[in-house]
């Protein structure tokens, strides 16, 4: 090995069972130390599992889990290098926020005033200094986060586990609080695992993201990547708001194929996919990507990048309005876009140009 | 595996305490089991044991191995029999008047009590349960005795010229006790079982105009049916076991299968005291199985768990 | 209650409810106000009098009996409480809930005496068989194990409280969150750490709820006792003994009103510990449903 450092975690073909129902199929993930990863994905596709079976509240069915390098599938949570947020409810009810805060090191017997000197400068940390005498229900949730956060971080573990940290939070406050998680990332530098089946919090904290589906690891990049450039037709249709087209090959040759998508043909590039003519395949274009226009009563001239279709109603999303659109085999297409200008609609039926540009677009085989 | 490295490693110290921990993890999960295990030593195998003891030839003081019908042809072709059915019969009346005044008491805790205050409403129903039973059945006798309680206010109110005797060393005496004695037990199921009627059905019904009869019919009874079970078998078996009552409140004829049981042990008959705890125990598990098919018994515990 | 019901009607059923209670308590209550009366049950006139009390402490056998029954009760409880703890909390973590369920709760169904006798036999033989095998292997060691005694009385009465003990923990390990516990081990508890630091707080009330309840049951209890005890006498069977053999009298009453009496202070205790309980405990309802800021 050339890198001394060993990696924070490294899941090699972990399976997880219940019976006859399986959580986790042979996932195998690595994630550097210092990393604010993310794993996301729909509720009850393993997410949660992965990350508990990496603190160990879980026993994985098969494979292994190594911790800086050890493997620790033997080790209960309390002997392993990670520490975990909950989603909520964790907070112990009966004990003062020090108290709740500091019980992590009374249990690992430091001495009272080293204690207490951890806890003010973790409580700090997280900007909660003035609630120290508080019990958990005088807090609000946020604050209650805010209080595991510094419970979890006072510890100096190198891994923290994050279960859905904010699910419990209303909308606004989430936004503030992932911000602040990023930061806190950022200041302790020790390595960040978070669960969240919400796509704007992954994008907003994440350094890379994992997407995680019924029991598959789907795929795993850059946060940016997994955004503009999905590998898998999954992705793309849980990250971002994509539009997914079904088609037929006709042409495979050189770097990019022609696909026939209810009758247009498109252009894709190939991305080095090992296709033939006649297969099924998918595409997908981000919405934003997709831009609209009006025909005239004359067809335009097929050029690989656009697409016609018939004209189904405008929704006004505030930053964004929507255009719906239906291709001729029935495919719902839409269009965004930011600006809400005042020009008349097309009539419902209308036909419209779909178009787009060659970088936009992504094949996808299964 | 650990230790042998710690050995090398470490020294003695450490590996005393992995060792230690060790077997610690290793008898924890039995330790979680040994309630279950006592429970099967000296609960399930005794009451199964019953089947075999009963079918022991009896000697004069106590009995020996061997194979008898004896006991249950003492119990089957003897006034034992029509006592014992006859002590059903009574049972089944205790659970229905139960069920009549108890039930009712469970869903207004559930439906018109604040959640907070339900648990100490449904507490005052266990202070008279705390107080010994055969103290409260004993304190029957003053209470409906030909001069007792009962008897002397009413004739003080003027509403009878004689004393009822009938409310004592009859069947009608027993039905009380019972009746007395096992009352908070259908609270206390009831209330159970309530828990299964979310309090948001009784605002259902309301917008629905579905009046409370109809309500308690279709939707209360079928949702609390396993507590409402539960609490019916308790009263009905207990009403068949429990000695005192038709002894210390019933009168000639009244003798249910726990004093058929007392007094034969006091006869060392012990085959035919087994033999009847083999009948009632066969009894409740027909009932309890019948029951777990028809309602699934587990239910009644899924709130709180 | 809605705000639309009618509030007679809620005040009528409250009265029936507390109606029944009160039947319910008459005959303690009745016997409690006979203690009181020097001449007695039956009497035309009523003397006050706290003599029958000052009987019962001046009676040898029955000292000697409360000391029996409050040692029974103490062992009983010692046992039974942590075996009910262990089971509840075993309950929660099996996967087939069916069979500790069944072999908990089956004893609330068997009646005292069925239990009784069933035990009695059980132990009967499982002495001779002792003895036999004793005499087999030439050692008198095991002889004694279960002969009739404090030992069958206290196995027997574990049995019998077990199930009450096991539900009443259950209730209040419901309101618990197990996320807790999970905390506390990533925190770096092991597992009885976590138990003793974070849960056992949390259900402490009705761990000791089953202490209370147990102690009384056993205080109380007569048929099970009366079976299993061999050669020592508890409070209740000195008391019924004395009833069967002489009738009713001032003394009796009196007994039954102390053991009342102490049984009510105790669940009375309870209630308004509860009540403190669910008081803070609403508190906090209220301090959560203040609106979320930060």
């Amino acid at each position: 090995m050339t890198d001394p450092t060993p990696p924070a975690v490294e899941v090699r073909n972990l399976s997880k069972h219940y019976g006859d129902f399986v959580a986790l199929r042979d996932v195998n993930v690595t994630i550097a130390a210092g990393e604010y990863f993310v794993l996301l994905g729909p509720s009850g596709g393993g997410k949660t599992t992965l990350l508990r079976t990496i603190g160990g509240f879980h026993k994985p069915t098969k494979g292994e889990i190594l911790l800086n390098g050890k493997s620790v599938g033997h080790l209960p949570p309390d002997k392993r290098p990670t520490t975990m947020v909950f989603q909520a409810y964790a907070l112990f009810p009966h004990m003062t926020v020090t108290q709740n805060v500091g019980y992590g090191l009374k249990v690992a017997g430091l001495p009272k005033a080293k204690i207490a000197e951890k806890v003010d400068y973790a409580l700090e940390q997280v900007g909660l200094s003035q609630f120290t005498h508080r019990k958990p229900h005088e807090l609000s949730g946020g604050q209650q986060q805010r209080v595991q956060l510094a419970r979890a971080i006072v510890l100096d573990r190198d891994i923290l586990l994050l279960d859905e940290p904010l699910a419990a939070l209303d909308a606004q406050l989430r936004k503030d609080m992932c911000l602040e998680l990023k930061h806190l990332q950022e200041k302790v530098g020790i390595t960040f695992i978070h669960v969240t089946h919400n796509q704007e919090e992954a994008m907003t904290v994440a350094d890379r993201i994992a997407l995680i589906a019924s029991g598959d690891l789907v795929e795993c990049g850059n946060a940016r990547d997994i955004y503009r450039a999905p590998q898998k037709a999954f992705t793309a249709s849980f990250v971002g708001e994509n539009n997914l087209l079904r088609g037929k090959v006709t042409e495979a040759n050189g770097s990019s194929v022609i696909v026939d998508v209810a009758g247009s043909k498109l252009t894709v590039d190939k991305r080095g996919l090992a296709v033939t003519d006649g297969q099924e395949v998918k595409l997908s274009i981000r919405s934003e990507c997709v831009t609209l226009d009006r025909l005239n009563g004359s067809d335009a001239a097929a050029d690989g990048m656009s697409i016609m279709g018939a004209f189904d109603e405008s929704v006004y999303l505030g930053l964004t309005t929507s255009h719906l659109v239906h291709l001729p085999d029935g495919t719902e297409m839409v269009s965004r876009v930011i600006a809400d200008s005042d020009d008349s609609l097309p009539d419902a039926g209308a036909s419209v140009r779909l178009s787009w540009k060659p970088s936009d677009i992504r094949l996808h085989v299964n | 595996m650990a230790s042998l490295t710690n050995k090398r490693t470490d020294g003695g110290t450490l590996t005393v305490g992995t060792q230690t921990s060790q077997l610690l993890e290793m008898l924890a999960p039995w330790a979680f089991r040994a309630p279950l295990i006592f429970m099967v030593l000296f609960f399930a195998i005794p009451m199964a044991m019953t089947v075999v003891f009963s079918v022991f030839e009896r000697t004069m003081f106590w009995m020996e191995p061997g194979f008898t019908l004896f006991a249950y042809e003492n119990f089957f072709f003897s006034a034992r029999l029509v006592n014992f059915l006859n002590s059903m019969k009574y049972s089944l009346i205790s659970v229905a008047i139960c069920f009549v005044f108890g039930f009712p008491i469970a869903v207004f805790v559930r439906k018109s009590i604040p959640q907070v205050a339900q648990h100490r409403v449904v507490l005052l129903f266990i202070l008279p349960f705390m107080v010994s039973e055969i103290i409260r059945v004993f304190a029957l006798r003053p209470v409906l005795q030909r001069n007792g309680l009962v008897n002397t206010t009413l004739m003080d109110l003027g509403l009878i010229d004689e004393p009822i005797t009938a409310l004592i060393y009859s069947h009608t005496g027993v039905v009380i006790g019972e009746v007395l004695s096992f009352l908070p037990f259908i609270v206390f199921s009831g209330f159970l079982a309530m828990e299964a009627v979310p309090k948001f059905i009784f605002e259902v019904c309301d917008d629905l105009g579905v009046g409370p009869w109809r309500r308690f019919l279709d939707v209360i009874l079928p949702l609390a049916a396993p507590g409402i079970f539960a609490g019916s078998v308790f009263i009905f078996v207990n009403g068949l076991g429990v000695a005192l009552l038709p002894n210390i409140l019933g009168g000639a004829g009244a003798v249910n299968a726990g004093l058929i049981a007392t007094q034969a042990i006091t006869a060392l008959d012990f085959p035919l005291a087994m033999a009847v705890s083999a009948i009632m125990m066969t009894t409740l598990m027909a009932l309890l199985w019948i029951g777990h098919r028809l309602f699934d018994l587990t239910k009644i515990l899924t709130p709180l768990s | 209650m809605n705000d639309y019901d009618n509030i007679w009607l809620h005040k009528l059923k409250w009265s029936y409810l507390l109606l029944v209670v009160l039947t319910l308590m008459t005959p303690v209550i009745y016997v409690m106000y006979i203690s009181f009366n020097a001449n007695g049950f039956g009497a035309n006139e009523y003397a006050f009098t706290m003599e029958w009390y000052g009987l019962i402490f001046s009676d040898a056998l029955l000292i000697g009996a409360l000391r029996w029954t409050l040692m029974l009760a103490l062992v009983v409880t010692v046992i039974a409480v942590p075996m009910a703890l262990l089971a509840a909390k075993y309950y929660k973590a099996a996967d087939n809930k069916l069979f500790p369920v069944f072999l908990l709760l089956a004893p609330l169904f068997v009646p005292p005496d069925i239990l009784g006798s069933a035990l009695l036999v059980f132990f009967k033989n499982l002495n001779f068989a002792f003895i036999w095998l004793g005499d087999q292997v030439g050692i008198s060691l095991f002889d004694s194990w279960f002969r009739l005694s404090f030992l069958t009385a206290t196995i027997g009465l574990i049995i019998y409280t077990i199930p009450y003990s096991f539900v009443v923990i259950l209730i209040t390990m419901g309101r618990y969150r197990p996320e807790q516990t999970e905390a506390a081990r990533a925190c770096g508890a092991n597992g009885w750490r976590a138990f003793w630091d974070i849960e056992f707080p949390q259900i402490q009330a009705g761990v000791f709820s089953a202490c209370a309840f147990t102690i009384i049951l056993v205080f109380n209890e007569y048929t099970r006792t009366s079976l299993l005890k061999g050669g020592f006498d508890t409070f209740t069977t000195v008391l019924i003994s004395q009833m069967l053999n002489t009738g009713m009298s001032g003394q009796s009453y009196a007994m039954s009103a102390l053991v009342s009496f102490i049984a009510i202070a105790i669940i009375g205790s309870i209630i308004i510990l509860t009540m403190l309980r669910t008081e803070s405990l609403s508190r906090i309802a209220r301090a959560k449903a203040d609106p979320v800021t930060s």
